[in-house]
């Protein structure tokens, strides 16, 4: 295999004058010289090992963290699925009645997660305000593949001790594989149920169409995403 | 993108030419000339495999109280901001090392003779050597500033060539003048000479910036020479051969810049120059 | 032709290119048989020319001697080989040191010519450098010639190097020793090797020329256990002598220069100063070969009183000869000084404590030499070396050895610079490698500036630029100007916090209102160590690089640590 400059100042992480440089001042092993440098990298790794020296060529430059595609409210909504008529009278049990919903969550882990999304609603309530609350897990769970957000409208109003003491009617339970989609989510979501139109809008229980595409509509005037 | 040119200057009225032509160069191309002041009648440039000193005449270290004033004053009115080169490291008290971190260098035919050698036909051989050396195009000015209104390339298919075709085509670039290529058919057809060009990728960039591509048969010479416009800057590439070959085959440079007035900027065997 | 071509490049990657060693030993050996032949030269056309003028020496008018030298000599090296003077060592060390050993070629000839004219003419004054000078360039050359590279470049010019002094000398080892210490300052395989073998064509070439073969021939000294402790005495004070020895050059030069003779006229005084000098001691005069051999043989004559006084006149008529225009080297004149504190020493030695069992008057000039030299050099090695082969001797090895380390300690806790490095110290250019200030100068701005930076305008709004925060990951924003492009200021993020948490203004204000426009910039002129210097004082990890107003991108001290190791990694990796 041969290099050129170019590709060895990218695998070295120099720039392409330093190489020259190198070159120049007789630091680097070079099998054809003139206009068009070529490195071999048989003679690279010879010389490298005889001055004890890591150059990691035969790997890739620098390989880039693969970049998951980044995941959009509303897909994760399509992901959660909309359920209504959850009964229940406090958190613990519109919680349980939630989750024993939720398709996405594989039964032997629903147990679990119920354990989890109370724990954090004893710290602190995630009820947000405008009888809206977004229970989550503080620790991110793991069985999951892609983002999930579920839609729980609850049948009767539950006092889930939420920050503005209302009672709260809609869930929008947020389970993420990742802390990176985590925020994401949870600042898309948040910057939705700023819009006082979109609160009212949830107090009719909309479809799963209506509900993405006026969540779509809301984010395009996000500055975040 | 920012580069300079290096200006030595000289405080005579010959002087003067030399600078007025770097700083039209400089204006018409948007680069910054830097003016180096010489205290000492010589200096040297080390390049990657040479030390060139570079011996001045006296007329160099005229006048020193007046030469910085005559600098600015020029520079003024050409509305360029006035930069001058201090040497940092000397490798005798009177030896000044004078860095080749520069984009270009300008330079009459020579920088170290009597002012009466000033003619055509005679290219000082410091001049050579920097040419042969140096990392970067070399403007050499013709005697009588001139300013300068089309580019003209000699092509001649050599990797030096190719390399002041792509000078060309920068200078173009940035100038936006109208770029005219001159080929002299020797052992190749004219196809031939497109396919290089081609091969080096600068077909969309001679077919933007080039006016015309004009191919002379062999015995034509100074019929090319003739026909190139007396306004125009000719870039060329210099070829690195010895002393023994340059007298034996004579070189096309020689024979040009010794025919032609008009400024040359001329592109040695080691420049590399980026399309960018 | 194109057939040659071919051959000679298949040949010369097959043979060449699969190891530079033989490559290096080959143009090595070259590069020293060529700096033998100029050393030869030199010294024959000296010995000849010293004793055509000899008769010339009886007249009275003979002061002026030195002085036609010295102007002609001056006025070759300034104005035909427009050589820009300076003494020759350093300036290789300094070719060798930045510029991978670049030589101009008039500067091996021109050396030769001038301390020719300088040192037949009478001058005080050694022919060691100026072949030293001739025989690096030479090396360079030939290494240009070759086409190699800087570090087969450097050992070529150690070649040279050691082919002039080995030859000068018919000292072999001295060379090898001479050019490693002294111009490359680096002990490593593959360079010493070829320098060896330069070392001995270099001999081998003196030795086909010049039948003799020890420079300076004496009967076997006895050497006792008293004497090596007499030497640590004589090793301190020949230490003082040797300091003062650069003192006084160094001052002396300076004086050339603020005065207000011209160049010839600085020739005449030195040299006619010189010459009534010599007029009283002929001692001083030229290199004083001669005198040495007969103080290590034991003929020399001279009185305690006035042996000691010839010590300083030798130092003050180099001193003018070197410093008032011309040319030539210490080594000639240190051995000179050498002996003759040597001398007195013993002289004084005996004058105390007559019933001691000491060595003779010659073993102790020997002493002396070495004691000088090494003091003056700094270089101990290169001292017991010479001394050595020079005379033969190498019963008087174990004294050497003494003498040399005790002087060359004390010269350097007096004195922490040589002769040769003091003036590259000074100047901050003294880089040998793998030293700090060797990788800073290394590193150009150009290779460590980081230029992924988006510019914003000075005229946007807060607000605008929060949009532009909040989709990358710069921390420096540069600000330009909104027509030309110019470089403003810069905004770091860090300082806008409290503004960016303020949503009622990001419609209130300008970046320009906010941006940093006093901060330190660097440009690419600046030395690496200068733009470190500007961090540490402005106490800032990142500045932005500008130039003719453009903004370049930052340069940061986490990617100079990283590029500092690189390089560091790079030159002292064993080759």
């Amino acid at each position: 295999m041969e290099l050129s400059v170019f590709d060895l100042s990218k695998h070295l992480g120099v720039t392409t004058s330093t190489i020259e440089r190198w070159l120049r001042q007789g630091k680097l092993p070079v099998s054809l010289r003139g206009a068009n440098i070529k490195f071999q990298v048989k003679e690279l790794e010879m010389w490298a090992s005889k001055h004890n020296l890591e150059l990691k060529i035969t790997q890739d430059p620098a390989p880039e963290i693969a970049q998951k595609p980044e995941i959009s409210l509303s897909s994760a909504i399509l992901n959660g699925g909309i359920y209504i008529d959850i009964p229940g009278h406090d958190t613990e049990s519109a919680l349980k009645e939630s989750i024993s919903k939720i398709s996405a969550v594989p039964e032997e882990h629903k147990q679990g997660l119920l354990a989890r999304l109370l724990e954090r609603e004893a710290a602190l309530s995630t009820g947000i305000g405008g009888g809206i609350a977004i229970p989550h897990p503080r620790e991110q769970v793991a069985f999951l593949d892609n983002p999930v957000v579920s839609v729980c409208f609850l049948k009767n109003d539950v006092d889930y001790k939420a920050l503005d003491h209302q009672p709260v009617s809609a869930l929008f339970i947020l389970l993420c594989p990742e802390l990176k989609m985590h925020l994401k989510l949870l600042s898309s979501l948040s910057f939705c149920l700023k819009n006082q139109n979109f609160i009212q809008f949830l107090k009719d229980q909309p479809g799963e169409d209506n509900l993405v595409s006026k969540i779509d509509l809301l984010l395009k005037d996000n500055p975040l995403s | 993108m920012n580069y300079k040119l290096l200006h030595i200057f000289r405080n005579t009225p010959f002087g003067r030419e030399t600078f007025l032509q770097s700083l039209y160069f400089c204006k018409t191309i948007n680069a910054f000339p830097v003016v180096y002041i010489p205290q000492s009648d010589k200096f040297l440039m080390y390049f990657s495999n040479d030390a060139v000193q570079v011996d001045l005449d006296n007329s160099y270290l005229n006048a020193p109280e007046s030469a910085k004033e005559h600098a600015d004053d020029l520079f003024e009115k050409a509305g360029i901001k006035p930069m001058y080169y201090t040497p940092k490291n000397f490798t005798a008290s009177t030896l000044p090392d004078i860095s080749t971190q520069f984009d270009y260098l300008c330079c009459p035919r020579s920088v170290s003779d009597i002012s009466s050698k000033i003619g055509l036909g005679h290219l000082g051989p410091k001049v050579r050597r920097i040419i042969k050396h140096a990392t970067f195009p070399v403007l050499i000015t013709s005697p009588v500033f001139k300013p300068w209104k089309s580019i003209s390339v000699f092509f001649g298919g050599s990797k030096n060539a190719l390399n002041a075709l792509k000078l060309g085509l920068k200078i173009a670039m940035a100038s936006g003048f109208k770029l005219d290529i001159y080929t002299l058919l020797e052992n190749k057809s004219e196809k031939q000479y497109r396919e290089l060009a081609k091969k080096e990728g600068l077909e969309n960039a001679i077919s933007q910036l080039s006016n015309k591509w004009h191919f002379y048969k062999k015995p034509e010479f100074e019929t090319m020479l003739y026909d190139v416009p007396h306004n125009s800057l000719i870039v060329l590439g210099a070829y690195g051969h010895g002393v023994i070959k340059d007298i034996l085959l004579g070189s096309k440079m020689e024979q040009i810049q010794s025919t032609i007035f008009n400024n040359l900027l001329v592109s040695g065997p080691y420049c590399s120059i980026e399309l960018s | 032709m194109s057939f040659i071509k071919h051959w000679y490049k298949t040949f010369y990657q097959r043979v060449f290119h699969l190891d530079d060693r033989l490559l290096l030993i080959i143009a090595g050996s070259l590069a020293g048989i060529c700096s033998g032949l100029a050393a030869v030269a030199l010294r024959l056309s000296l010995e000849t020319m010293l004793e055509f003028l000899h008769p010339l020496r009886h007249y009275w008018w003979a002061f002026v001697l030195p002085a036609i030298g010295a102007v002609l000599s001056s006025f070759y090296l300034e104005k035909i080989a427009r050589e820009g003077a300076g003494h020759g060592v350093p300036e290789v060390i300094y070719s060798v040191s930045r510029y991978g050993g670049l030589l101009r070629f008039r500067s091996s000839y021109s050396r030769l010519v001038s301390s020719f004219l300088t040192i037949s003419s009478g001058g005080s004054a050694g022919p060691e450098a100026p072949v030293v000078m001739s025989g690096s360039s030479i090396g360079s050359n030939i290494a240009k010639v070759i086409g190699l590279n800087d570090r087969q470049r450097i050992t070529l010019v150690g070649c040279g190097t050691a082919g002039a002094i080995a030859s000068i000398f018919n000292a072999p080892i001295a060379g090898l020793v001479f050019a490693v210490e002294v111009i490359l300052g680096e002990w490593k395989f593959v360079s010493i090797i070829p320098i060896a073998i330069a070392a001995v064509a270099g001999a081998q070439v003196s030795q086909a020329i010049i039948p003799e073969q020890v420079l300076f021939y004496h009967h076997p000294f006895q050497v006792g256990f008293y004497d090596v402790i007499a030497c640590l005495a004589l090793a301190v004070f020949a230490a003082l002598i040797s300091v003062f020895f650069t003192k006084v050059l160094r001052q002396s030069g300076q004086l050339a220069k603020k005065s207000s003779f011209p160049l010839w006229g600085r020739a005449i005084v030195g040299g006619c100063s010189v010459g009534l000098i010599a007029m009283f001691m002929p001692v001083v005069l030229g290199e004083g070969y001669h005198f040495i051999q007969s103080m290590i043989s034991g003929t020399f004559s001279m009185g305690i009183l006035f042996t000691f006084m010839a010590v300083f006149a030798k130092i003050i008529a180099t001193a003018l000869t070197l410093g008032w225009g011309g040319s030539g080297g210490i080594f000639a004149p240190c051995l000179l000084i050498g002996s003759l504190t040597g001398i007195v020493f013993h002289k004084v030695l005996l004058l105390f404590f007559p019933e001691i069992g000491v060595a003779t008057e010659g073993a102790y000039a020997l002493f002396g030499m070495t004691a000088l030299i090494s003091g003056v050099m700094q270089a101990p090695l290169t001292g017991i070396f010479l001394i050595v082969e020079i005379t033969g001797g190498y019963e008087t090895i174990l004294p050497l050895i003494v003498v040399s380390s005790i002087s060359s300690t004390m010269s350097h806790y007096i004195e922490p610079a040589s002769f040769y490095f003091k003036e590259l110290i000074e100047r901050g250019q003294f880089l040998r490698p793998g030293t700090d200030a060797k990788i800073l100068s290394d590193l150009n701005i150009s290779e460590l500036i980081e230029t992924e930076y988006t510019c914003v305008s000075e005229n946007m709004v807060f607000r605008e630029f929060i949009g532009i925060i909040k989709t990358s990951n710069q921390n420096f924003y540069p600000v330009t100007e909104d027509h030309t492009d110019n470089y403003k200021g810069v905004i770091h993020i860090r300082a806008i916090q409290k503004y960016a948490l303020d949503p009622g203004i990001h419609d209130m204000i300008f970046l320009n209102q906010i941006m940093q426009s006093n901060i330190q910039t660097a440009s690419l002129e600046n030395d690496l160590h200068e733009v470190l210097d500007m961090m540490d004082i402005n106490n800032m990890d990142t500045l932005p690089v500008v130039e003719n107003d453009r903004f370049l991108g930052m340069i940061s001290k986490t990617r100079i640590l990283d590029l500092y190791r690189r390089e560091l990694i790079m030159q002292t990796s064993v080759h």
